[in-house]
């Protein structure tokens, strides 16, 4: 009796231990997206920024607030959904009826490339209200 | 009950409207009429709506005004009877003082009228005979047509507009649809129309090329020049050349392959079509490293010059693509930033001349090129001459392309000198970097720019050139080609007009020399065209919107008008039974200036002695 006793505190006690470390683990933070850890890499926010700049900013949109047509993307204002997976889809889809085309699968580096571009647009975002 | 008819795209709409209104509205006890003493329409096109439906008076003239309407016809007679316009008729140019044939005036460009009434004597005599609203916002900026006592116009988004030139009437009104998804870098501008024969023939931004009847304002034709979602767009007015009309295409900044066509007037067929880059085996095309060349730019969105003595076109290109960044397009990259010399009739190559090779400054080569007999160093010379958006005013033999001076006209320049060949050699620290820290003169606008066109007095020697002062740094990035996508390479980066610190001015060079006679100052960038008389005085604007006359001479300001709006148009002088008037659109697509958009001609009239 005393041994299966001990045997119920064991198998309790293990319980309660993996249960622990299940709950231990969970509290843990997430894996940063593609987007966030670009954020925290120098050279990929570089090549995000000459993207931006060799590809998006010349009359589309605009690195400051300006006086022209173009659309300034460092505000908090999407007009087609502002998480990192709609401006991706966006991008690469393009918007219809608009001078918007898709980017396709054209990026050099691929999808990495325009998630570059995201992670330099999300560093430089003005704070939103 | 005037003359003027609806022609929509809609009639079923209207049916189905005539048929309820017939069924449900009372009588109007007071017809919609917009009819004056004189019988004409108002120059309210809402209200001329309303009238063109009072043939059915139980239709209430508020609800008409909002119909979807585009196309409004005349079917009375108009004019005064003087026949098609012919070649010789535009070969004239401006010597009938009644007519402006052309964008530039000429085929030379002078934008010069033999009016003396309007001098520096009478120019304070003006006054505004009539007004005519565009109903369109965007920057107004074109430059009238004048012919059998009918003023031709248009406005930003192609809507084209035939007017009394001596009344402001309204003949006929054509708004033409638009895409969604236009290709069009730098605002919707249309530069005008070109006429000839019994026809009015224009450009649009989807890069099509209508013609009108003239005296109806119904469509003709209509030629797709190229799909405009490839990044194709047209705004400049044509050149009629014999039965031809010559017209270019913008695209520069989407990655095009630029060309100016030439399209029969009788058959609407092509002519000819002149690429702008060399195809592959062709000379030039090793100027492109690789297949840079297919999506390379070099447009030619504004109007060449016709010289008959030679039978040659001559045509300028702009930029290369991308604009900023030329790794990849290792070379000079002809023809872009050019002059490009063809024959009239096939469209042959004869010669050209590069002011910009290799350019990552957006340094377009478009704007005004006046061909004027001049004396060079002693000789007499059948002379190109230009102020360049690179800031500087060249000359160039147009017979054999030969270069003779580059001179500098802006204040601030400092991206090249120009060597003995007429070569520049570019300071590499002004090449567009990651991170620039030099500014470089001209910015990108120039200089002068091709959307605004100058003038010249062949009396005085002097080119009257509007001019930007605006100093930037550009800034170069990865650039990735996408059919109908923005491909520029990189970006201009503002470091004057934040800070206040771009100006402009309208200088008169001597184009013998090249040299700086005098300078009219203002506080903003000049960014309007020019209008020249044998009087002896200049008319321009200011993107405050102020009108000014100045004594071609000396400069000196003569005369101003406040019209509101900023001014973007080149103004014309014509007469009509007698009287002078003077023409110039107001608007400008500014969109933080707090004056409202929205494009107004005023036209006014030597009122010599009556005020």
């Amino acid at each position: 009796m005393k041994l299966v006793v001990k045997q119920i505190i064991v198998w309790t006690f293990s319980l309660v231990a993996l249960l622990g470390l299940v709950a231990c683990s969970e509290s843990e933070p997430p894996e940063p997206t593609v987007v966030e850890a670009f954020m925290n890499d120098a050279e990929a926010l570089a090549r995000g920024e000459a993207l931006f700049v060799g590809t998006c900013s010349g009359y589309c949109h605009t690195l400051e607030r300006s006086d022209t047509d173009a659309l300034f993307l460092f505000d908090c204002q999407w007009k087609h959904g502002g998480s990192d997976e709609d401006i991706f889809n966006t991008v690469t889809d393009g918007v219809p009826s608009t001078r918007m085309v898709g980017f396709g699968d054209n990026f050099p580096q691929g999808a990495d490339d325009l998630w570059k571009i995201i992670a330099f647009l999300r560093m430089n975002q003005e704070p939103c209200a | 009950m005037r003359n003027l008819k609806i022609k929509t795209n809609h009639w079923l709409l209207l049916g189905a409207l005539a048929t309820l209104l017939a069924g449900c509205s009372e009588p109007s006890s007071t017809p919609a009429s917009s009819t004056s003493a004189s019988g004409a329409a108002t120059a309210n096109p809402a209200v001329t709506a309303a009238e063109a439906m009072a043939d059915e008076p139980e239709v209430d003239a508020a609800f008409v005004s909002q119909l979807p309407t585009d196309h409004w016809i005349n079917e009375l007679p108009i004019g005064n009877n003087e026949g098609p316009v012919t070649i010789e008729d535009l070969a004239s140019g401006t010597a009938n003082p009644e007519r402006w044939l052309h964008y530039g005036g000429d085929y030379n460009n002078f934008r010069h009228s033999p009016i003396t009434a309007l001098n520096p004597d009478s120019i304070s005599d003006l006054k505004v005979a009539w007004s005519f609203p565009t109903g369109t916002d965007g920057q107004f900026a074109m430059s009238p047509i004048v012919y059998d006592g009918i003023m031709y116009m248009t406005t930003s988004y192609n809507h084209v507009m035939a007017l009394n030139a001596a009344t402001g009437e309204l003949y006929w009104r054509y708004d033409h649809p638009q895409p969604d998804d236009l290709r069009i870098c730098c605002g919707p501008a249309n530069r005008g129309v070109a006429i000839k024969d019994d026809m009015v023939i224009m450009g649009t931004l989807d890069s099509h090329l209508l013609a009108f009847d003239r005296f109806s304002g119904e469509i003709l034709w209509d030629i797709e020049m190229e799909e405009h979602s490839y990044g194709f767009s047209s705004t400049a007015a044509p050149l009629i050349v014999k039965n031809m009309a010559i017209i270019g295409t913008g695209g520069g900044e989407y990655g095009v392959r630029g060309f100016f066509d030439a399209y029969d007037l009788t058959t609407q067929e092509r002519v000819w079509r002149v690429y702008t880059i060399p195809g592959e085996g062709e000379p030039g095309n090793d100027s492109w490293a690789g297949d840079s060349w297919k999506t390379g730019g070099a447009p030619t969105w504004s109007v060449g010059a016709f010289d008959a003595a030679t039978n040659t076109i001559m045509w300028t290109t702009g930029n290369p693509a991308p604009d900023w960044n030329g790794d990849d397009r290792a070379g000079d990259n002809l023809y872009s930033d050019s002059i490009l010399a063809v024959d009239a009739d096939t469209g042959e190559y004869k010669w050209h001349y590069q002011f910009t090779p290799h350019d990552v400054w957006d340094y377009d080569g478009n704007t005004t090129i006046f061909l004027a007999d001049i004396t060079f160093e002693g000789r007499s010379r059948q002379a190109v001459v230009q102020a360049n958006r690179n800031g500087y005013f060249y000359i160039i033999d147009r017979v054999t392309g030969e270069f003779l001076s580059a001179t500098q006209y802006v204040e601030q320049l400092n991206w090249a000198t120009i060597d003995a060949s007429g070569r520049p050699v570019p300071d590499p620290l002004t090449m567009p970097q990651t991170n620039p820290d030099v500014r470089v003169c001209p910015g990108l606008q120039g200089g002068m720019n091709g959307a605004w066109a100058g003038a010249l007095n062949p009396d005085l020697g002097l080119a009257y050139i509007p001019t930007v002062e605006n100093c930037m740094k550009f800034r170069k990035g990865i650039s990735v080609y996408v059919r109908g996508q923005s491909f520029t390479g990189g970006s201009g980066i503002d470091t004057d007009a934040s800070q206040g610190l771009d100006y402009g001015h309208l200088s008169a060079i001597d184009i013998n020399t090249g040299e700086v006679k005098w300078r009219y100052m203002d506080a903003d960038p000049m960014k309007a065209g020019v209008v020249s008389t044998a009087g002896g005085v200049v008319i321009s604007g200011t993107i405050s919107g102020k009108i000014f006359g100045l004594n071609g001479e000396t400069g000196e300001e003569l005369w101003t008008f406040n019209a509101g709006g900023g001014i973007r148009s080149m103004p014309i002088v014509y007469q009509q039974n007698g009287d002078t008037y003077l023409a110039i659109g107001s608007g400008d697509r500014s969109r933080t200036s707090a004056v409202p958009q929205g494009g107004q001609l005023f036209v006014f009239k030597l009122e010599e002695g009556q005020f």
